[in-house]
């Protein structure tokens, strides 16, 4: 038993891409639902901000496993009923939606932390200079609250990134379910177990450098944590 | 209905809890373990622990479950020791996982409290003529008091945590909806009567933390 000719290698190859295009594509998935949420949680509506927030509060508080299994199995009965005809979805964009639902309910806290976080003499001395509401918000409030959130969205990520292993139970061939899949035929369970989790432990150490290179990039001289 | 699905689903709440508070105790003992080898940087322990928290916070939680609990059945060594006995055990290999796994989460916790203590209270000691092993039996149990709030959502993690251990066989309250589920298809009600019951539990203990934390920091608010 060779362990890099066995072709075996490329097959995990080809699991790690997808499950770094499984996470790519939650992560926009939940950036868009992200900010959703956070609109909904920060509207002067009563009647939009608290059903939003604890659909937020919910989705904390559920297991992400939960959550993923219930959207797989439960779309497709809940397409039934609405269309009374049998839709599958595919386990792929389910556990998408699954994860991106998941990171939102995290990263609108973020979100909202990081708005709030912004002074508001900002938003007084743009008013004073004569700045409309919108021009305010995207020139003045939004760069500032960026920066501030950046931290806690890549700390998501790094989460969100492990929590993509769940969609091998759904039967997404992603690089669990490939090493899994493998280890049936081989038996050598450990092997590939670990080669997975080498490969998991890779992808999150890269994120973690490309996280503090955009954090340089992205710091105001003079502001915040480098002042 | 809904009612015989409450009532099976609570019979797997009783291993959910088990699983939570054995892996919560021996989760943190480990890491007080290893936030004191980094702290005093025991030369071997200070290295290895730097290296389980890195692979347990880097990998997914799930790879770690399977890894330990399916991992040591390829080797005819481990087969032939008197561990097996424990090893073949879904309880305990889920168990050590989710231990192992909160070690290394909350030990980075710990670390970072510990390293918050002002550097002033640390001076106070030594002007007061103690050793260094004095001073951390003073300011320890202040650092760890500041870190609860923080702890207390790495255990609301652990037992989102344990649902993951109906993946090796185990009836916890995912289990049981997982096998509901199968026999039935009634998946809506089914698993939204199990996610109200984790959303119960995960309420009681953010409400017994919030309790703790008042008594525990008391004080600080007083001053």
């Amino acid at each position: 038993m060779n362990f890099f000719d066995s072709g075996y290698v490329t097959m995990l190859a080809q699991a790690s891409l997808l499950t770094i295009q499984l996470a790519l594509s939650s992560l926009v998935i939940g950036l868009i639902l992200a900010i959703i949420f956070t609109l909904g949680e920060m509207n002067k509506f009563k009647w939009i901000a608290w059903p939003t927030t604890l659909l937020v509060t919910m989705f904390r508080g559920l297991p992400e496993l939960l959550v993923v299994l219930f959207l797989y199995f439960g779309s497709s009965q809940l397409l039934f009923y609405m269309t009374g005809e049998y839709i599958e979805v595919s386990a792929f964009t389910s556990g998408s939606i699954a994860l991106g639902l998941i990171f939102a309910a995290y990263a609108a806290q973020t979100m909202r932390g990081a708005l709030k976080a912004v002074p508001t003499g900002q938003k007084e001395a743009a008013k004073a200079l004569g700045l409309g509401k919108v021009r305010t918000f995207i020139r003045i409030i939004l760069p500032q609250a960026t920066i501030q959130a950046i931290p806690g969205l890549s700390n998501q990520w790094l989460v969100l990134l492990k929590d993509t292993a769940l969609v091998s139970l759904i039967g997404v061939t992603d690089l669990l379910k490939q090493s899994q899949l493998i280890t049936a035929y081989t038996h050598d369970s450990f092997t590939w177990y670990a080669t997975a989790a080498g490969i998991y432990l890779v992808i999150t150490l890269i994120s973690r450098r490309a996280i503090s290179y955009l954090n340089k990039k992205l710091a105001i001289p003079g502001l915040g944590a480098d002042a | 209905m809904t009612h015989t699905y409450f009532l099976q689903l609570l019979q797997g709440l009783q291993t959910s809890l088990i699983l939570t508070v054995v892996a919560v105790i021996a989760g943190c003992i480990l890491a007080i373990l290893m936030t004191m080898a980094l702290i005093l940087k025991t030369p071997i322990l200070d290295h290895l622990s730097r290296g389980i928290i890195i692979l347990f916070t880097g990998t997914p939680l799930l790879v770690q479950i399977f890894l330990i609990y399916y991992g040591p059945g390829q080797f005819d060594i481990v087969k032939n020791s008197t561990f097996w006995y424990i090893l073949r055990e879904p309880w305990f290999c889920a168990m050590l996982a989710l231990a192992i796994n909160s070690a290394a989460y909350t030990t980075q916790l710990f670390k970072g409290t510990f390293d918050s203590i002002p550097s002033g209270q640390w001076q106070a000691c030594r002007a007061l003529g103690m050793s260094r092993r004095v001073s951390l039996h003073i300011l320890l149990p202040f650092a760890i008091r500041r870190a609860i709030p923080a702890y207390s959502n790495e255990v609301i993690l652990v037992f989102k945590g344990t649902s993951l251990a109906s993946t090796i066989t185990i009836m916890d309250v995912m289990g049981y909806a997982q096998r509901i589920n199968g026999q039935t298809y009634d998946t809506l009600v089914v698993f939204s009567v199990a996610g109200f019951i984790y959303l119960c539990v995960n309420a009681i203990l953010t409400l017994l933390f919030r309790y703790i934390e008042k008594r525990a920091l008391a004080f600080e608010t007083q001053s």
